[in-house]
């Protein structure tokens, strides 16, 4: 009886196992995706333009951000900051608390104290900020690792009178004060898109190299992706999803998989995160394949220069995040010296000059920067 | 009868047990003093009622699970699969609710039964198959987290009820509620291990399998019933986890399992078995939560705090075999 049981068991798991990876995570998240306006006769690069001005078209919302509760009031006084990045180790954080370190050296009044956990976990960044609020510190620059996870410990922060910035990767609206958005999700997806379009054809089949499925950034960016592909591509073949976790080493292992799994049929990888860019480049470029398959990514000039050189990334999609951290900074010392109040439209940013908001409580950094052969080494971060 | 002869046949060596055992927990005792005295002095705000109880809501998942661990440990086996079991148990909770339309208290029952299950899977084929523990859970450490994100598509379900916080974010007479579940657990976990057959057999099983089966102990149904209850508790901290944090992901529980073998080993459970108690294992969990706590509100970055829990580690264990050894000399 007992090992009828047990055959039972191990029937069911291993049947269980196979069908739970037979269909493939979809990495996207369920919210409402709004596809910018096909490219028509415009180049690219215009394109990205075009992603600003829809955005400005929406910025009539009013303000649903967050305030804290009886802060301070240290208006051009000295403040200590946290500067909460999703990992610390990696290049692209590296250079947000540069930037940061910049705007604070500038200012004079800030001192930003760096202190993420080691891995993209949601779970230890809740556990930093309830101990930095504890610590007693006057305000918060985080990167979320997951949006709603993170929520209620920034509106224990904001309770306690602690100023919460977020850059990067948002948060619930009502957990902090204003978001610092690097470009727009549906302007970064024109760009990847068109891109790969351009490289591949619109007809072409293209797999995705995402970081964990389960990020909120890269999810919102394939879901806008998709939609912005179904609306001006629709014979655009997406093939798979596959995650990497933020290891450049995985990404490698990832192409060559794909590439071996879809041999020419693969003609473009989209590479979702920094460290899959490079990675899923020097792979092709190790195969010799990049005839026939070419990496389009998110990532940093720095890292993906001989790919781009070599031809296997012709192009790379981005801002800056030096200076994603350094209008961070700005905008928390503007919060705290009571010059950014909710309904404002724009914030004066250092060398940045003046950025719009967006989205009732959202700071536009500017339109995504397109990476190639032409511009690449104008840029060192 | 038997039974009754055992019991008066043990203090001698009964004594010299608990001695040991005393000085083990002692030495961890000191060293906590030691860390909190000079946590406190580094920082203000460490000694406060409001972050100590907030510390406790962050170590209960862990110590949760640290309880059937401190068993499992002790009959020289191990679980490496129990982080994976939250990840897969917290995303069946919101599964079934949000996907599958499942009132939110029965996916709650789910939870924990599903996390039972996947314990109960573990010790079969730990139990009959004879895979050794370490092989059985490092496979299922895979295949529990494969399943958590091939089921929930690696999406997350969100937006709880009010009630369903109350667990992992609201207090009841006065403490953060989960802690009351660690309490109760810690209680009854301590007495079935320290006054009852069951207790005594799982250390005669880490001290001696072979032995154990002759001396008429049913290992094998201890065996199933210890990852049984570890896959239990990893179900019902996965519940606690969810409500804490207000999400379910699939990643949840990563890396969980070190956390918990890190508590159970610093309470002076010893990896080879046969040694250990649950008052050594709940002493190690606070030592280290105290330990992260203090050292960032004294100022001390992320990855320095770990390595100097490391560092304590290593001392509390190299501290350990050296009265052991002065105590086997003497």
């Amino acid at each position: 009886m007992l090992k009828r049981t047990l055959i039972a068991l191990i029937v069911l798991a291993l049947v269980a196992g196979p069908l739970a990876f037979a269909a493939p995570a979809k990495a996207q998240d369920d919210l409402p995706t709004s596809p910018l306006e096909c490219p028509g006769e415009e180049m690219a690069a215009d394109a990205t333009m075009a992603a600003d001005a829809t955005a400005m078209a929406e910025e009539a919302m009013t303000y649903d951000g967050g305030q804290p509760v009886d802060a301070p009031d240290k208006a051009g006084q000295d403040i200590r900051v946290l500067d909460l990045p999703k990992l610390i180790g990696i290049a692209y954080f590296s250079a947000t608390t540069k930037g940061m370190n910049e705007a604070a050296e500038e200012l004079g009044n800030v001192e930003v104290v760096t202190d993420a956990p080691t891995e993209a976990n949601v779970d230890d960044q809740i556990t930093f900020i309830e101990n930095y609020v504890t610590q007693g510190i006057d305000g918060i620059m985080f990167a979320s690792n997951d949006p709603v996870a993170i929520s209620p410990a920034l509106r224990r922060a904001l309770e306690g009178g602690v100023h919460v910035i977020g850059f990067d990767a948002n948060s619930e609206p009502d957990a902090r004060e204003w978001f610092v958005n690097q470009a727009t999700f549906n302007g970064m997806a024109k760009a990847l898109v068109d891109s790969m379009v351009e490289e591949v054809g619109a007809d072409g089949s293209v797999a995705i190299i995402t970081s964990s499925l389960t990020a909120p950034n890269q999810n919102r960016w394939i879901s806008e992706m998709l939609a912005y592909s179904e609306k001006c591509y629709p014979d655009l073949n997406y093939l798979e999803t596959v995650p990497s976790e933020e290891d450049q080493q995985l990404a490698f292992q990832r192409a060559q998989e794909l590439v071996n799994k879809y041999g020419d049929e693969l003609d473009g990888i989209f590479a979702m995160s920094s460290v899959a860019a490079p990675g899923g480049a020097d792979a092709l470029t190790q195969m010799g394949v990049c005839e026939d398959t070419v990496v389009i990514g998110i990532s940093t000039p720095n890292q993906m220069r001989p790919f781009v050189k070599n031809g296997c990334a012709p192009k790379v999609v981005l801002w800056n995040p030096v200076d994603l951290g350094y209008a961070t900074v700005y905008v928390m010392r503007a919060v705290v010296d009571g010059t950014l109040l909710p309904g404002a439209t724009s914030v004066e940013a250092g060398r940045l000059g003046t950025l719009p908001v967006i989205n009732g409580s959202e700071i536009l950094l500017g339109s995504p920067t397109i990476f190639t052969t032409d511009n690449i080494d104008d840029f060192d971060f | 009868m038997a039974m009754r002869e055992a019991e008066q046949d043990r203090p001698s060596l009964g004594l010299q047990l608990r001695d040991l055992v005393l000085r083990q927990e002692g030495v961890l005792v000191a060293i906590m003093v030691i860390s909190v005295i000079v946590l406190s002095i580094t920082s203000n705000n460490f000694l406060t009622t409001d972050n100590l109880l907030n510390q406790a809501r962050l170590l209960t998942e862990v110590g949760l699970i640290a309880l059937p661990m401190t068993y499992i440990i002790i009959t020289a086996g191990i679980d490496l699969s129990v982080g994976s079991i939250l990840g897969f148990s917290a995303v069946m909770l919101g599964w079934l609710w949000q996907e599958q339309g499942l009132p939110l208290e029965l996916a709650i029952v789910a939870c924990l039964g599903i996390g039972t299950l996947a314990g109960l899977f573990n010790g079969l084929f730990i139990v009959y198959v004879k895979v050794p523990p370490i092989i059985m859970t490092l496979a299922t450490l895979a295949l529990y987290r494969g399943l958590a994100y091939g089921i929930s598509q690696a999406r997350s379900a969100r937006g709880y009820p009010d009630w369903f916080f109350r667990f992992g974010a609201g207090d009841f007479l006065g403490l953060p509620t989960q802690l009351w579940f660690l309490i109760v657990g810690a209680i009854i976990s301590g007495l079935l291990l320290a006054r009852t057959p069951f207790g005594r057999g799982l250390y005669a099983i880490g001290n001696n399998e072979v032995g154990a089966r002759f001396a008429g102990i049913p290992v094998d149904r201890y065996l199933l019933m210890i990852y049984t209850y570890a896959g239990f508790m990893s179900g019902l901290a996965a519940f606690v986890f969810t409500s804490r944090v207000s999400t379910t992901r699939a990643d949840s529980g990563t890396g969980l399992e070190l956390d918990v073998i890190a508590a159970v080993v610093l309470g002076g459970t010893s990896i080879m078995g046969g040694t250990g108690t649950i008052t050594g294992t709940m002493l190690g969990l606070v030592l280290i939560q105290l330990l992260k706590n203090g050292l960032s509100l004294s100022g001390v970055k992320g990855d320095a705090t770990i390595v100097v829990i490391g560092v304590v580690l290593i001392f509390a264990i190299l501290t350990n075999n050296f009265i052991q050894k002065r105590l086997q000399r003497a």
